[in-house]
């Protein structure tokens, strides 16, 4: 949570010395006051003459704002919550969709693991054109390989579209692609600030007239990990677990659908992702590709899935 | 569009000012928090502030506010940057027809396959191709060509080299008269000057001039293609612990495509094949191993089906995998000739 500034327009208790108090204590943030201000308060008891804010007052304004921070929901409100906000964005693949109950859910955060050319850039670009169309909604697509092809998205929305109305196609069009966004990201310190600043845009959409941003594609995010695993030091794990969880909290708190890609290592003879096992708790949903060489038939299987069985699969096609 | 336009306070504007804040651009592209603490001013007015300028900003309809992240672009203005980006060809049409047009400036390619297929050829012929004029149809630019394995060969770049430059004046029909003319503009010692040389003998040294060429690139602005041959020749024997190896090419790849986005270059990497086993059978596979497959944009394997050379789209996320016959002839790279057999050596 922010400064308590942000506070003072929910909380009216948290006026100016309030913060007069929390600054002279050197308490800035939110989490920072919950923690050190019941201690302080007992402290100051015999310093009456602390800024002329009472401790009861303090006390007082601490415990409205623990209520106001500690929310908490029971089951149904839940329930109700994902069922009223977190949708299913369909990703054209019929296989798929009906696989995974509709698509890929809001608040999820999905991933896609395949070796070298089966399918995942593929399957990303073809979702976010299809949630584009059919949604209308915006996306945000961090490229980490270059591999982002806009004339590849043209032509995919092209074939969604379909060829029915020649008038205004033009136009359509250019919506459709102007609300997909893209950026290149090389280094996971990038990736972090890319996340933080869409965590502001978010803050900020409800003063922007623009399409709601439903979707977040990171392709790929083991190219960006792989470079800081496998030194000793375990300072490169935490900072990919860190990133899974604030990719999780992105999609969680602003009610976005997470995909990112994740390759294959080959260990022991057999194939597995990459990552390991630290990171294999972060996704929701993990979906294998593989893909014969040669052929356009690509076969889906579910190896996690919060609400279904798993190791089921089912074959697709994107079309040319 | 200036600041003093906004509809704020006059204090506030006077903070921006000082600050250095004297566009709406720039103001669009800070965050709440940081315009707070630079303007020493409560973090609600910061955000008052941003609100007003968005809002300004979007009614005079200024480029950039629809940005969702700083630097991040739509698909559609993408779309036709790339439409805009120059192909560099292979000097084959049936090879340019399967990669679209040609090499792609702006994005790292891979090539490999087994030796004697024509990858030096390759590379040499696309550090001449890119150097044709624009007048006649190239880019007119440089190429800067790392040699790994000391294959280049400076004649055979030369005898490429003025085959290019007559092809390319019997394609536009020129007479032997105006070939005269012409041939004070374009000289294969011009070509050579062009292609900037780099010989590295270890992977220390390769990793050195790659993280170099940010720099270098910047300096020069009219390089369009980077060739790398081979990409892999150090990485294959000096390497005992593979995890680190991994590593390295990791950072090195991804070095490699933030110069490609951030020069509009194109990068051609060449590479070596292996032998793979895989459930029970070889199979040829480009080296460096299946971490290495996936940070390439694009790969092209070239192979030998019979006598003839053939290339075939393995990755790409815009081509359909299609592969098309090629010839390396005396001339450099051409299209193939149904009689062109391979020649032998007994």
């Amino acid at each position: 949570m922010s400064l308590p500034h942000s506070l003072e327009e929910e909380l009216p208790t948290v006026n100016d010395s309030f913060l007069r108090f929390g600054a002279s204590h050197g308490i800035l943030s939110a989490e920072k006051a919950l923690v050190h201000v019941p201690s302080v308060i007992d402290a100051s008891t015999k310093d009456e003459a602390d800024l002329g804010v009472s401790p009861k007052g303090a006390s007082r304004t601490l415990s409205n704002f623990e209520s106001k921070c500690l929310r908490w929901m029971n089951g149904v409100e839940l329930l109700d919550d994902a069922l009223r906000n977190k949708r299913f964005l369909p990703t054209g693949c019929e296989g798929i969709d009906t696989l995974l109950g509709g698509g890929l859910r809001e608040g999820q955060l999905t991933e896609i693991v395949g070796p070298s050319s089966s399918g995942k850039t593929q399957f990303c670009l073809y979702v976010a054109s299809n949630v584009a169309v059919k949604l209308c909604g915006s996306i945000v697509f961090l490229d980490t390989s270059n591999s982002f092809s806009p004339t590849r998205i043209a032509s995919i929305v092209n074939q969604i579209c379909g060829p029915a109305v020649k008038e205004g196609q033009e136009r359509r069009i250019k919506n459709i692609m102007s609300s997909i966004h893209c950026q290149s990201v090389f280094d996971i310190f990038s990736l972090q600030d890319a996340l933080h600043e869409l965590d502001n845009t978010l803050n900020m959409q409800t003063i922007r007239e623009g399409t709601k941003i439903c979707m977040l594609v990171v392709d790929s995010v083991s190219s960006l990990i792989t470079p800081i695993l496998g030194s000793k030091s375990s300072q490169g794990r935490s900072l990919m677990v860190s990133v899974g969880y604030l990719m999780k909290q992105l999609a969680d708190e602003w009610n976005l659908s997470v995909l990112v890609t994740n390759h294959m290592v080959s260990g022991g003879g057999t194939s597995k992702p990459a990552l390991g096992e630290s990171w294999k708790c972060i996704p929701h949903v993990r979906l294998q590709l593989s893909r014969c060489p040669g052929s356009s038939i690509c076969n889906v299987s579910v190896l996690k899935h919060t609400s279904m069985a798993c190791n089921r699969s089912v074959d697709f096609e994107i079309p040319n | 569009m200036e600041v003093s336009v906004l509809p704020i306070a006059s204090a506030h504007k006077e903070k921006l000012i000082s600050a250095g804040y004297t566009t709406l651009l720039s103001i669009i592209g800070v965050s709440a928090s940081r315009l707070a603490q630079e303007l020493i001013i409560p973090h609600r007015e910061a955000v008052e502030i941003i609100k007003v300028t968005l809002k300004c900003s979007r009614a005079v309809g200024l480029e950039g506010t629809h940005a969702v992240l700083k630097g991040s672009r739509t698909a559609w203005e993408m779309l036709s940057d790339e439409q805009n980006l120059k192909l560099i060809r292979t000097g084959s049409e049936d090879f340019d027809g399967i990669l679209g047009g040609g090499i792609h400036c702006g994005q790292v390619t891979e090539m490999g396959g087994v030796p004697g297929i024509g990858k030096t050829q390759l590379g040499i012929q696309l550090a001449v191709n890119v150097q044709i004029p624009v007048s006649y149809g190239g880019l007119g630019a440089k190429a800067i060509y790392i040699d790994t394995e000391g294959s280049f060969m400076p004649e055979r770049a030369y005898q490429i080299a003025q085959a290019c430059i007559m092809d390319t004046w019997e394609n536009l029909g020129f007479s032997r008269k105006e070939i005269e003319d012409c041939q004070e503009k374009m000289q294969p010692d011009h070509f050579l000057a062009n292609i900037l040389y780099f010989r590295i003998c270890s992977y220390t040294e390769q990793i050195a001039v790659i993280n170099y060429l940010d720099k270098f690139l910047e300096e020069h602005k009219d390089v369009k293609i980077v060739i790398i041959d081979s990409i892999s020749f150090h990485f294959r024997q000096d390497f005992k612990e593979m995890v680190q190896r991994t590593i390295v090419l990791n950072e090195m790849s991804r070095q490699l495509m933030k110069l490609a986005e951030r020069f509009a270059v194109a990068v051609l990497l060449l590479n070596h094949v292996t032998a793979k086993h895989t459930e029970g059978s070889f199979q040829l596979t480009l080296a460096l191993g299946d971490t290495w497959s996936h940070s390439c944009t694009n790969r092209v394997i070239l192979y030998w089906d019979g006598n003839d050379r053939h290339a075939r789209i393995e990755k790409s996320p815009y081509l359909p995998s299609a592969s098309a016959p090629f010839s390396v002839t005396g001339k450099g790279i051409r299209n193939a000739i149904a009689h062109c057999k391979r020649l032998r050596m007994m």
